[in-house]
């Protein structure tokens, strides 16, 4: 009689604890944020666009193939379990099951299949998908929920890519009916689905109650804010106004406004260090004067990095010694100590090796010819001020520096050309890959080789790293292409900012992930 | 003149560095891609046959697709005109009201305090950069008094800002011709007449005075429509609200050609009609004035 009765009153127990668990659950469920954004996507079909902010956008929409956790490991999204062959040529992706598409249709290895062929298809026209998934020779889904990559080579970025939500399946049965309107409501399979769409206003998210495949650091189950809505606000002054009088919920912080936020003590504060080299000085090694490395190495150890993070970004950022930061997989720590430190003895020193002397007017000179050069740039404010403290910075070593600024498109194509002799540059990505991008030499003309450096070498080494799949061996692949580069002197790395986000009290449970952004699957409004 | 400008933005975008091939297929893009792309938008035709084709469209009322989102621009721009036709008409009428107001009591009051005052706040106006008088005026009423929405929606009160922001350059200027020009006028015989009849000051200044002083301001009030169109750029990035003048900028960053060129020719098409208006305007201010 008494153990009927302890067990019963356990069973109450744990009744009554998941009932109160469950309404905990659900009475989170509701509330709306604003978030505001500088500039409305193009499209948020998430095959046309290679927007960052569509990107942004489609983490809600879309749940990719695999996700990035708070370590930066590749864990479980919409597959659950992935393999690969002993030669890294096949992939094979298991998917979850019950995932549904925003349409109803469930989301089987054919319709991701059949995704990923649209998004690889020439009519598409897709910006990321070819560089995303690399050599992929074919998609196939032996079953209903196995996904099969079959490659034409090893290809180590994959995993890294698969994470990029642009890359989200869609569902291809819904892209051909809506035609061109495909982009302004698409159909996916994330935890919120495109509602409404006002031109140059906003973009309405609505809550999907079915979603529960989501990563393994997200609660099992749908996410709990009703409506999201992305408000587009162009002027960052007016973003920040918007924020402080609570009309947006969550905004990205500009640096001027980042102190002043902090010390109301009101908002909560998110900061991450950004997933790339946020700004660096590029040679254009075909052209003088920096086909000389021994100048390009003196300029390394002329430059006052401390003096950039301190006054252009306002000390929100760290110095960068080399071409990856220490948030992206396969940096190397030690480089902080093999790279060069700003020196001005060893900077002299080696513009004297390079024949350079110091002419009657204080300029450096070499034949005759002062040691001048123009850098282009765009009209990036924390770029502006580090070109100007850059340009104060070499006066005294003699090197004068022209500084023009163009629009950021007119750059683009004038860096692919190679009309520059040096530029600024900086980049968010979140793959060690974004060495291939900067510096193989087939990237040179087409692509992104800005320096127009070509080197078989290097070729190789790259090469090398994008093809070696297994973690430890890739890594170390990394390490000599970091020093390879450092040895160039192709750069000189400048500084990796920190990025700032602003969230209204009374949202729980938002947490910044280092993939750059807010993770609201969990969040939830305490007062709606 | 809607031919001329159309050649005329058709030969600019194309001249300006950039290629919105490249621009939409990432830096990531193999040259082959890029080709094809180029081919497919026809932008690989020589630019007598692209210009070409483009009248042609044009003519039949096709603008194009926009190269960046591949929806209709006669679509892209009928969905964003309505709110910068709202703020320029909104900002068209403060700047007259309140621009004819300040001016005639100052021509008025020539010489004396409310004509100081009224002349220093045109000055004001006429110097002060849309951008920063925005910004100031988001502090003030959106932020410290709370009166007024900050990016705000349709609601009346989120045009208040930004029309008197987009307003207050045209206002001043309007202000300082008005008085000029009632200056000239009153001094008038048939103003001396009508004030010898015995009519009442306001009623000489209103139906006489006023109505003749009023035809070079309604000129240039046609003149600066135009300048208020560019000015909502500004304005409407500051405000955030929808708008053409800020998607012309996105579409000139984006090397959308078909898009910049619809814009501008729609916008051409729009300024000579409101210059039609003031023309007609003229009829109903000066009688003497008709058009055979």
């Amino acid at each position: 009689m008494r153990r009927i009765t302890a067990t019963a009153l356990v069973l109450a127990v744990v009744g009554v604890g998941w009932a109160v668990a469950l309404h905990a659950q659900e009475s989170r469920v509701g509330g709306a944020l604003t978030i505001a954004i500088t500039e409305e996507p193009d499209t948020l079909d998430p095959q046309k666009t290679g927007a960052a902010v569509a990107a942004d956008i489609f983490r809600l929409v879309g749940e990719p193939l695999l996700a990035h956790d708070f370590s930066n490991r590749v864990v479980p999204a919409l597959a659950q379990s992935w393999e690969v062959s002993r030669d890294g040529l096949v992939w094979t992706f298991t998917l979850k099951s019950g995932a549904m598409f925003h349409d109803g249709t469930p989301v089987t290895a054919q319709a991701v299949a059949a995704s990923i062929e649209r998004a690889l298809a020439p009519e598409t026209k897709s910006p990321v998908a070819k560089a995303q998934l690399g050599p992929v020779a074919s998609v196939e889904a032996p079953d209903p929920r196995a996904l099969r990559f079959t490659l034409k080579q090893p290809f180590a970025p994959l995993l890294n890519n698969l994470t990029d939500s642009r890359l989200s399946p869609v569902s291809v049965r819904a892209a051909e009916a809506a035609g061109a309107d495909f982009g302004r409501a698409p159909v996916s399979e994330g935890p919120y689905t495109v509602k409404e769409w006002v031109s140059g206003h906003h973009i309405t998210l609505a809550r999907n109650p079915a979603f529960t495949w989501g990563p393994p650091y997200m609660h099992s189950g749908p996410a709990y804010i009703d409506q999201v809505t992305y408000r587009i606000i162009p002027d960052s002054a007016t973003q920040v106004a918007a924020f402080e009088s609570g009309e947006a919920s969550e905004i990205a912080i500009p640096p001027h406004d980042v102190n002043r936020l902090l010390a109301t003590g009101r908002y909560q504060v998110f900061k991450f260090l950004r997933k790339g080299v946020g700004l660096f000085l590029e040679f254009n090694v075909t052209r003088e004067p920096w086909n000389d490395l021994r100048l390009r190495r003196a300029m390394n150890y002329a430059i006052n990095k401390d003096v950039l993070v301190k006054v252009a970004l306002e000390g929100q950022g760290e110095p960068a010694y080399g071409p990856l930061p220490p948030s992206i997989w396969g940096y190397w720590p030690d480089i902080v100590d093999y790279a060069p430190h700003y020196d001005a003895g060893k900077a002299k020193q080696l513009f004297a090796e390079a024949g350079y002397t110091q002419g009657p007017d204080g300029t450096l000179q070499k034949d005759g010819k002062p040691l001048a050069f123009t850098l282009f740039t765009a009209p990036i404010d924390t770029w502006t001020r580090s070109a100007q403290l850059m340009q104060a910075g070499l006066r005294p070593f003699g090197v004068t520096l022209d500084i023009q600024t163009f629009e950021f498109g007119t750059l683009l194509e004038k860096l692919k050309k190679g009309d520059q002799q040096a530029e600024f540059m900086g980049y968010t990505y979140n793959e060690p890959d974004i060495l291939f991008i900067w510096f193989d030499s087939q990237n040179i003309g087409s692509g992104l080789n800005f320096s127009h450096y070509a080197d078989p070498k290097l070729d190789a080494l790259i090469e090398e790293a994008r093809s070696t799949v297994d973690l430890t061996k890739r890594a170390a692949v990394y390490q000599a292409l970091q020093k390879y580069v450092v040895d160039q002197a192709l750069w000189v790395p400048l500084w990796i900012n920190y990025n700032y986000f602003a969230l209204q009290p009374g949202i729980a449970d938002a947490r910044i992930h280092p993939d750059g952004y807010v993770f609201l699957g969990d969040a939830y409004l305490t007062k709606k | 003149m809607l031919l001329a400008v159309s050649a005329l933005v058709f030969l600019m975008s194309h001249f300006t560095p950039g290629d919105p091939a490249t621009i939409m297929l990432g830096a990531n893009a193999s040259a082959a891609d890029v080709t094809r792309l180029r081919h497919e938008l026809g932008l690989d035709r020589p630019l007598m046959v692209q210009y070409a084709r483009y009248l042609g469209s044009l003519l039949r009322g096709d603008l194009g697709h926009s190269i960046r989102s591949g929806r209709p621009v006669a679509q892209e721009i009928w969905e964003r005109f309505p709110p910068t036709l709202e703020l320029t008409l909104a900002a068209v009428a403060i700047a007259a009201a309140s621009g004819v107001l300040l001016g005639a009591a100052a021509a008025v009051s020539r010489h004396r305090l409310v004509d100081t005052l009224a002349m220093s706040a045109s000055l004001a106006g006429i110097s002060m950069p849309s951008f920063w008088l925005g910004l100031l005026l988001i502090l003030l009423f959106g932020l410290v008094l709370r009166w007024l929405p900050i990016a705000g929606g349709s609601s009346w009160q989120a045009l208040v800002l930004p029309a008197v922001t987009l307003g207050a350059q045209a206002a001043a200027v309007l202000a300082r011709l008005t008085r000029t020009s009632l200056l000239d006028v009153l001094p008038s015989d048939y103003v001396r007449t009508a004030r010898a009849k015995g009519l009442a000051g306001l009623h000489v200044l209103l139906r006489h005075a006023l109505r003749n002083a009023l035809i070079p301001v309604v000129t240039v009030l046609g003149l600066q429509f135009g300048t208020l169109m560019g000015g909502a750029v500004i304005v409407e990035a500051v405000f955030a609200r929808t708008g053409l003048g800020l998607y012309a900028v996105v579409a000139v960053q984006a090397r959308d050609f078909p898009v910049i060129q619809g814009i501008v020719v729609f916008a051409a098409a729009v300024y000579a009609l409101v210059n039609l208006a003031v023309d007609m305007a003229y009829v109903a201010l000066d009688p003497r004035i008709s058009y055979a």
